[in-house]
């Protein structure tokens, strides 16, 4: 029994301390009387430790007697390293363990919640973003309020929705540009959020637009670099434009527009027809801003008929500011996003088994998220589902791509946007499939009315150029531009579309169109007559 | 050679016995146990463990040369160990230092003084 255990002992050694001594010390222990034996095993077993450990050069050390000793001085010699063959049992074992290790890899690659592995190379450069990968482009804004949360800024007298940019970027091309695109677009997100709460206008379009669509909106704040150098006194002096103000203005609008307006073609129309009025006097009898910036705003539309293209001017003077969202700025964002829930309003499973979903904005996913994978996976138990984005006035376009994920069982492209300032697109992609996700396959259906804007549109549209949803309800607003806001001066402002979506498989957007509903509908029938199609469609 | 010797020392007990059971005549294993038993009046005893840990070392610094198996022994699996030049002369070096060290201690249990501290004798 001993000796058996002290056989064993000595196997464990390492091999060239075994093979050297092995026999040697058994031969002791066999001559030793039994009452020894048990001593023996304890110098065995720590025998055992201290050739592991302290002897590690003595591991695969082979006796001199039966190693032939050729070795003459000066000669080189060589050894070769002990013939060493694996045990098959070994060999097998080895075998199962690094299957199940890469296998392991390999699906937590696949089902990471975390996804920092997720890379998807596109055109030669990659970005580990979860939802987007630049191309070469930088986003851009408008896609109305959509592309938004960037921030799309709606403004009260049309709704259109801007975005302020962080810094109007001098035309870069499209490589350079394409790593720093994704911090500019969180920038301009940020930034426009964040005023957002206290402008009257706002980005992600949507919650706030409903709030602030009076003539407050001209009095708004921006913060947006000055793009013509000069400033306004600071004192109120709306009643009193002259001639010099009225000249910065414009020289300020068309610099802009010629930098930043999504067409360029468009763009020297737009300047052009500037210049006309103003060499024909059109704008001599103005001495009010607000009239001025009126005056100038349906000069612009009438030859480019957009919209997103508007001046504003504020009552009360704001000097430059720094760019970028303050602190407090993101504070209150965030606090309104969760006094809100993120805008998502209703989460139900509607009778047969149909999962609605009604949200009004697309937040920034940074913050929102978690609320967003909370209403998914409420909802991932039922037949059909059924996205309610009547009074969704857009959001951010990254938000966008993040509940699309839910639709598809692998990464789909959804949508490109391009931005003149910097000419570059993004691209936005849905997410690998979250893991138990049972939504890929079911039927889909979007509500939209007259009132779904920006973000919403687009997530309307991707999903219907992709065939993945059928859309019911009335025609969308129609705005697939996202602009930014810049800073003329203390008083004045233009709003310029620079962003524009180009859809993968359409090759365009919905800009000026709207989406067309698969199923026309007034808005307020579309949520029965989708239960219908989908009650229909299940039934089947 | 001197200089490198004295790096070695001290040496370790059990070296020192098994250089020791080793300068009489070549020993397998077990009789350098026995020997090392029998020289110290049984007041030191080693194992095999201990043993062949300390016979790889002193291989490998040459000290002790592995002969190999004897035909026709009594049990064919031992070796026999033998000590070589050079590790008589690492012996005799530690012999020295300790005789030194017994001799200052000798000293200073006569004298009851505080001895200076001699260079040790290489």
């Amino acid at each position: 029994m001993l000796r058996s255990l002290y056989i064993r002992v000595l196997r464990l050694h390492p091999s060239g301390f075994r093979q050297r001594f092995g026999d040697e010390m058994l031969s002791i222990f066999d001559r030793k009387e039994q009452r020894a034996a048990f001593g023996l095993l304890v110098d065995g077993l720590i025998s055992l430790a201290r050739q592991w450990v302290f002897r590690l050069e003595f591991w695969h050390d082979k006796s001199p007697a039966s190693i032939p000793q050729h070795r003459l001085d000066g000669i080189p010699s060589f050894c070769t390293l002990d013939p060493f063959r694996p045990r098959t049992a070994a060999l097998f074992h080895g075998m199962v363990l690094s299957m199940a290790i890469f296998s392991v890899t390999c699906f937590a690659i696949k089902y990471s919640w975390i996804r920092v592995l997720h890379v998807r190379i596109a055109e030669g450069q990659f970005e580990s973003n979860a939802s987007t990968q630049p191309s070469s482009i930088q986003p851009s804004a408008s896609q109305a309020g959509f592309l938004g949360q960037q921030t799309v800024a709606r403004h009260s007298a049309d709704n259109a929705p801007i975005v302020t940019p962080a810094t109007p970027s001098p035309s870069l091309n499209t490589t350079t540009q394409v790593s720093t695109a994704p911090d500019a677009v969180k920038k301009r997100a940020l930034q426009l959020s964040a005023k957002a709460r206290s402008e009257p206008w706002r980005a992600f379009g949507a919650s706030l637009a409903s709030k602030s669509q009076d003539a407050a909106a001209a009095q708004d704040v921006t913060g947006i670099p000055d793009t013509t150098g000069t400033t306004i006194p600071a004192e109120d002096q709306e009643e009193n434009l002259d001639a010099a103000e009225r000249r910065r203005v414009i020289d300020g609008a068309i610099a802009n527009v010629k930098r930043y307006y999504v067409y360029p073609d468009v763009a020297q129309k737009i300047v052009d027809g500037l210049l006309v009025h103003e060499k024909s006097g059109d704008d001599e009898a103005q001495t009010d801003g607000a009239s001025f910036a009126d005056l100038l705003t349906r000069q612009m539309r009438e030859v480019s008929h957009d919209r997103h293209l508007k001046i504003v001017y504020n009552r009360v003077a704001t000097p430059e500011r720094s760019t970028g969202p303050s602190a407090a700025d993101l504070a209150h964002y965030r606090e309104d996003m969760k006094q809100s829930n993120c805008m998502f309003e209703k989460v139900e499973i509607l009778p047969r088994n149909i999962g609605y979903l009604k949200f009004n904005e697309f937040p920034d996913p940074s913050i929102c998220r978690q609320t967003m994978v909370a209403a998914m996976h409420r909802l991932n138990d039922a037949d059909a589902i059924i996205f309610d984005l009547r009074n969704n006035h857009g959001g951010d376009p990254k938000m966008v791509a993040q509940i699309a994920t839910y639709l598809f069982d692998h990464p789909t492209h959804l949508n490109d946007i391009y931005d003149r300032s910097s000419n570059a697109t993004q691209q936005y992609w849905t997410q690998p499939p979250a893991p138990g996700n049972k939504l890929a396959d079911k039927p889909a259906y979007v509500l939209t009315s007259e009132s779904t804007f920006s973000a919403a549109e687009e997530f309307s549209y991707d999903l219907q150029m992709l065939k993945r949803v059928v859309i019911v309800g009335e025609t969308t607003s129609g705005r697939g531009h996202l602009g930014s806001a810049h800073r003329i001066d203390d008083h004045f402002e233009i709003h310029v579309p620079d962003w524009r979506p180009i859809n993968p498989i359409s090759k365009t957007n919905w800009q000026g169109t709207g989406v067309e509903p698969d199923v026309k509908v007034k808005a307020v029938d579309a949520l029965e007559t989708a239960e219908k199609l989908a009650r229909s469609k299940l039934h089947k | 050679m001197a200089q490198e010797l004295d790096s070695f020392l001290p040496l370790s007990p059990a070296s020192l016995h098994i250089l020791l059971a080793l300068a009489g005549d070549d020993l397998h294993g077990y009789a350098i146990m026995q020997e090392i038993a029998r020289h110290s009046g049984g007041k030191y005893k080693i194992g095999p463990g201990t043993l062949y840990d300390n016979l790889q070392k002193l291989i490998q610094r040459e000290w002790v040369q592995e002969l190999g198996r004897r035909q026709n022994d009594e049990d064919p699996r031992r070796r026999y160990y033998r000590l070589t030049s050079a590790g008589g002369e690492v012996l005799a070096a530690e012999t020295a230092r300790l005789s030194d060290v017994v001799r200052e201690a000798r000293l200073r249990l006569q004298t009851g003084k505080r001895l200076s501290v001699r260079p040790r004798r290489a």
